[in-house]
């Protein structure tokens, strides 16, 4: 096992482990704002598949979470359809509904494959007020949608399960060929094609991947809500925090996306006493920035970094 | 037009705007043949890679490979028939390795097989060995590389797609006279091995060995071709290369 390998498998255990036994440690309140951190990697971890690794930077993603979180609700809210139901088609939706809206799109490159996907959010934000509102809720979406579970600890652990199964599937995948090929569409895709690989395929491969965990995470999210709204989901500052959270943690890489949603969302929190208004989000942009200026592969590999130092201090005075 | 040629240009025409950058040309290469092109800059040879390649599309006329006419594949689907190229300028994936690069080659087109099954790296170390780059290097990024490493990597990642018809781009530019004699070694090798060639390069002394036949291109359009040195003496070409004077 090279060395590498065995440092993220530390750190996977480490995570697990303190992951499970929080709700021992922590009040409720702070188990729900874990819950959001859960569902915001989930997001995060959807968008570094295709965007971390490619460089196919989508500003849609609330547009693919949107289509799993309102097809699962209609299904079970107005059609009285089981969730065991509702939320797979809502899952099979928006992959395939989503790839067909994002199909033409994949062959544009750069900022306007940004501005197309943008323009994706946007346009569902307006359509699902003015199409159909009896089945939607128009502009004040739906309430007393179904839950899965009560209570914060089961949603916890629940949210926390979702997050890890789809992270580590993830992680596994994105360390086989298939990944490195991906990340070389990122680095050049003319090379890729050159190397006699269909990038077409491979953006779709992603792309699929990407929209099925984003449905998956958008069902599970509203089944935890019991609420949905437009503006809650098709917002610009809700997918800036998502590409904020995979950034900061380091693209690419899975654990980072995730570290970086949990990171976010527990300092958000921690600064809601100090600063009670928005001028937090000046203090999460500046931490952004500072990342993003002294280390741009993320939080993530400031930690493996760090660990390694503190490895190379023990091991010097033993 | 020989039964036996392994890539044919029929009639290809491409424009630029105004600019014609390949003129009604036509010409083939037999299999195991290895072709020269020679020219001045903006001359179009480049350009007639890109077009065997599919990276450019001709405005009219077809281009066959193996008698089939391979106009409408894209890129990949004619590497895995069996051509290849290298860029005058290499673009090497820059955040992997060497071996990294060598494996993006060495990549079945399978998704089934990409994430099923690992990479071959006994068979990496093999291509990175074959093209003449040392060990030391096999881990290193592209970005730490000699541009003469640069192109054997560049090299090394074009004949891991396993071709039968390599495309070579100014191979020899920017490299010390030991390197070009080891590249020169390996297309020699991969000839005798029944590889066909194409090869453009302003090197034409470095050229010269390793081709049997030459075309010389001016504005698109040949102006000579036959034998290195009927080509080399003929008298537009004199005129291409050295000026009326």
């Amino acid at each position: 096992m090279t060395n590498p390998t065995k440092k993220y498998l530390l750190l996977w255990a480490i995570f697990i482990a303190v992951m499970l036994l929080l709700p021992e440690f922590v009040s409720k309140g702070t188990l729900r704002t874990i819950i959001f951190a859960n569902f915001l990697a989930i997001f995060a971890i959807s968008w570094d598949v295709l965007s971390g690794r490619t460089g196919y930077i989508s500003f849609g993603h609330p547009f693919l979470i949107g289509i799993g979180a309102y097809t699962s609700a209609i299904l079970s809210y107005r059609f009285d359809m089981p969730i065991e139901l509702s939320i797979p088609l809502a899952v099979l939706t928006t992959t395939i509904g989503g790839t067909l809206f994002f199909l033409p799109a994949l062959r544009l490159k750069g900022s306007y494959f940004a501005l197309v996907t943008l323009a994706f959010m946007e346009l569902m934000y307006q359509l699902v007020q003015v199409i159909r509102p009896d089945l939607t809720g128009g502009t004040r979406g739906m309430s007393g949608i179904e839950t899965i579970t009560r209570g914060a600890v089961n949603n916890y652990y629940l949210s926390f399960a979702l997050m890890v199964t789809i992270a580590i599937s993830m992680w596994l995948l994105m360390r086989t060929r298939f990944g490195s090929a991906l990340s070389a569409i990122g680095m050049n895709e003319e090379s890729v094609r050159g190397s006699g690989l269909s990038t077409t395929k491979l953006k779709l491969a992603a792309f699929m991947t990407s929209a099925f965990i984003a449905g998956l995470g958008g069902a599970f999210y509203v089944h935890y809500l019991g609420s949905i709204a437009p503006r809650a989901l098709f917002d610009i500052n809700f997918l800036f925090t998502i590409i904020v959270s995979a950034l900061i943690g380091g693209a690419a890489t899975i654990i980072g996306p995730m570290f970086g949603a949990l990171f976010l969302t527990i300092l958000l929190e921690a600064l809601r006493p100090i600063l009670p208004g928005v001028e937090r989000y000046l203090i999460y942009g500046s931490i952004a920035l500072i990342v993003y200026m002294f280390k741009p592969q993320g939080l993530v590999v400031l930690v493996l970094d760090t660990l390694d130092k503190l490895r190379s201090i023990i091991s010097s005075r033993s | 037009m020989s039964d036996n040629a392994h890539l044919q240009l029929d009639h290809v025409v491409k424009h630029f705007g105004g600019l014609t950058a390949t003129n009604d040309l036509s010409f083939d290469v037999k299999h195991g043949e290895s072709l020269g092109l020679i020219g001045p800059n903006g001359a179009g040879k480049t350009t007639i890679f890109n077009l065997i390649m599919g990276e450019y599309r001709q405005d009219s006329g077809d281009i066959l490979y193996q008698n089939q006419s391979i106009t409408k594949l894209p890129t990949h689907a004619r590497i895995l028939k069996g051509v290849t190229r290298t860029y005058q300028v290499p673009r090497p994936f820059s955040e992997m390795s060497v071996l990294e690069n060598i494996q993006i080659g060495l990549m079945p087109n399978q998704l089934r097989e990409m994430i099923f099954q690992g990479p071959d790296r006994q068979k990496e170390e093999e291509i990175a060995r074959n093209v003449g780059l040392s060990e030391q290097d096999f881990n290193r990024p592209p970005t730490e590389l000699s541009i003469g490493d640069l192109r054997k990597l560049e090299l090394a990642r074009a004949l891991a797609t396993n071709p039968s018809l390599m495309l070579l781009d100014e191979v020899f530019a920017g490299l010390t006279l030991a390197e070009i004699a080891q590249i020169a070694e390996l297309i020699n090798k991969k000839r005798q091995e029944g590889m066909t060639f194409i090869i453009i390069s302003h090197d034409l002394r470095s050229l010269e060995p390793l081709i049997d036949r030459a075309i010389a291109m001016s504005f698109g359009s040949i102006v000579a071709q036959g034998t290195f040195s009927e080509v080399i003496s003929d008298q537009h070409v004199q005129k291409t290369y050295l000026g009326d004077s």
